[in-house]
């Protein structure tokens, strides 16, 4: 760490915005990358190997023709992760860029009260002991499993829940680093000069927020990945899931990769490829991001750090 | 007092309003938004009349009834068992690692360890878990690990102690770590290591106290981070806890049960834990 000198990014930043890069592009280009469609399937045939009749039932391990393997049903995993990236990606970055910027509007005009907001700090603290998984859970329950609403809407059901249960943490940190930035010396001087409200937020306290609030963005994203996992786990996947019965067995209807790996929870002993596929690429999503924010961080401590005498 | 009430009302019905959200709001065949908030006033009434005749009812694993009262018990000790050790382990790691043995090195490894840990959600963290002592049963034949809720003993808890101690270990670690830092470099401290006093008392008795205010106040959060991890925990090892009432075929009863003994937990526990540093207190610094 002390290899870093004050203002620059460290190593860990710009690996992180690499992969970052990269998922950006696959989940903008996915499905014209994909070397199947995503309803081609393979089906139970026999061939000729060695001149012996052998049947070929999915899924089928990784090979030339499907680089990653195919699912229970014969559907080619890579061309599904292609095809579920835009979920995955596009799903965070709204949700935690809604969560910033009404968090900071919110944070910024509530911390810049005259009083303190009593109502609002004894919601924020209540909130602050719920997991927000549980009221997603509740809300989405009934709701995700064979609606007849579309991919489309249920995905922007999904933004709308997890944004909304998301603020009152987003602004609380907004809001307690604008009362810290309240009481700075420049502050009462450009009060005293005559400085308006607006002007102060615009001018002097927002300024001092922009680093913060970019590592709150990836620190976001990282939290409703790892939400979504667990939503996975109890069969709630992003743009719905398709239960069919008899046995009961959940499909992700955008393959979203949480959902991925939740529907492939049932894989990881045998033909481990369906369930460690989705998983590989999911962690090195969330690895991306952990590595940004890391460098973030380590960047923001350079520049105000304070050494301790013991 | 009536401050107390009001909160005391005000969770309680938090937890209606949440466990009820799903027979309250819901979409139906017609694509058409149904919201029935009187459905949840009914059965709301349901439960409390049922709680004041002293029945809970019963609720469904799969096809078989079962009643709420047998379980109950059970599931909570399960529970109670997960959340007290855990947190204990969290507390007790973060104080010595984060605070009396800032600069050993050991501390430092724990620290870089943990650091790495804390960047694996937990959910991949489990399975990772689950596949490595599955994999190193089937190599050397020792069972590390069961998922059997009817097997005995320290076997069937010691794993999921483990893996839901891990996020409020980083949790509080991270906090003591920083607070260190910021009291570390008061102006008090400087004094009292100019005056000769040793490390080991500046820690006990300065930069201590100054941080408990800050351990005691994340108490409460690592409790909540603790309870989201559990939901996990219980699912995947297969812990017949109490979240099987919230997470199991949705009643809006067993849902509400679950959640409102869940709570009460986390206020025992946090009780709890806040006594056990009493003692510490009493026994170490002011003797």
């Amino acid at each position: 760490m002390s290899s870093v000198s004050r203002g620059r990014f460290p190593v860990s930043f710009w690996i992180g915005s690499v992969i970052v890069f990269v998922l950006v592009m696959v989940a903008l280009l996915g499905p014209s990358m994909a070397p199947y469609g995503v309803k081609d399937q393979v089906k139970v045939h026999s061939t000729v190997v060695d001149g012996k009749d052998v049947i070929v039932s999915p899924p089928l391990p990784p090979s030339a023709e499907h680089l990653l393997g195919t699912d229970k049903w014969g559907y080619d995993l890579l061309t599904l992760l292609l095809y579920g990236a835009r979920y995955t990606l596009f799903t965070t970055a709204i949700i935690a860029l809604l969560r910033v910027v009404l968090g900071t509007i919110i944070g910024l005009y509530i911390g810049m009260a005259e009083r303190r907001q009593n109502w609002w700090i004894s919601i924020e603290n209540a909130w602050s002991y719920m997991p927000v998984i549980l009221p997603v859970y509740f809300l989405l329950v009934r709701v995700n499993i064979n609606s007849p609403l579309s991919e489309t809407e249920l995905t922007l059901f999904f933004i709308a829940v997890v944004t909304i249960l998301g603020i009152p943490s987003a602004v609380s940190s907004v809001r307690q680093k604008t009362e810290q930035i309240k009481e700075m010396p420049f502050v009462t001087a450009a009060e005293s000069l005559g400085a308006g409200r607006e002007h102060i937020i615009v001018r002097h306290v927002f300024p001092q927020l922009k680093e913060q609030l970019m590592i709150v963005f990836v620190m976001e994203i990282i939290t409703v990945m790892s939400l979504m996992g667990q939503l996975g786990i109890f069969n709630l996947f992003v743009g719905g899931t398709l239960q069919t019965f008899s046995p009961d067995l959940y499909h992700s209807m955008t393959h979203e990769w949480a959902g991925l790996i939740g529907q492939s929870r049932g894989f990881i002993q045998y033909k481990v490829w369906v369930f460690f596929a989705p998983l590989t690429a999911f962690i090195i999503a969330v690895a991306g991001f952990t590595l940004m924010s890391k460098g973030l961080q380590a960047r923001y401590q350079m520049t105000y750090e304070r050494k301790p005498f013991v | 007092m009536f401050k107390y009430l009001m909160q005391i009302i005000g969770v309680f019905l938090l937890i209606l309003l949440v466990s009820g959200l799903p027979i309250m709001f819901g979409i139906d065949d017609e694509r058409d938004v149904v919201f029935r908030p009187e459905v949840l006033v009914i059965q709301s009434a349901d439960l409390l009349t049922d709680l004041s005749q002293g029945t809970l009812g019963t609720y469904w694993i799969g096809r078989t009834e079962r009643s709420i009262a047998d379980d109950l018990v059970s599931f909570t000790e399960q529970s109670f068992i997960l959340l007290l050790s855990s947190l204990l382990i969290a507390v007790i790691s973060s104080i010595v690692f984060g605070l009396f043995l800032h600069h050993n090195r050991l501390s430092r490894g724990v620290k870089r360890v943990l650091d790495f840990l804390s960047t694996i959600p937990d959910f991949i963290m489990i399975m990772f878990f689950l596949v490595g002592a599955i994999a190193f049963y089937q190599m050397t034949d020792i069972r590390l690990i069961t998922l059997s809720p009817f097997a005995e003993g320290g076997l069937r808890l010691w794993f999921p102690i483990v893996v839901l101690s891990i996020g409020p270990t980083i949790f509080l670690l991270k906090m003591v770590d920083l607070k260190y830092y910021q009291v570390g470099g008061e102006d008090y401290i400087r004094t009292a290591l100019a005056k000769g006093l040793a490390i080991r008392h500046i820690q006990l008795h300065h930069v201590y106290k100054n941080i408990k205010p800050f351990l005691v106040a994340d108490l409460k959060k690592a409790i909540a981070i603790t309870i989201a991890n559990l939901f996990v925990v219980e699912y995947l090892l297969n812990v017949s806890g109490i979240t099987r009432f919230i997470f199991g075929d949705y009643a809006f009863a067993t849902a509400a049960i679950g959640l409102g003994v869940l709570l009460l937990l986390s206020v025992l526990i946090y009780g709890l834990i806040r006594g056990i540093l009493y003692l510490f207190e009493r026994g170490f610094i002011y003797e």
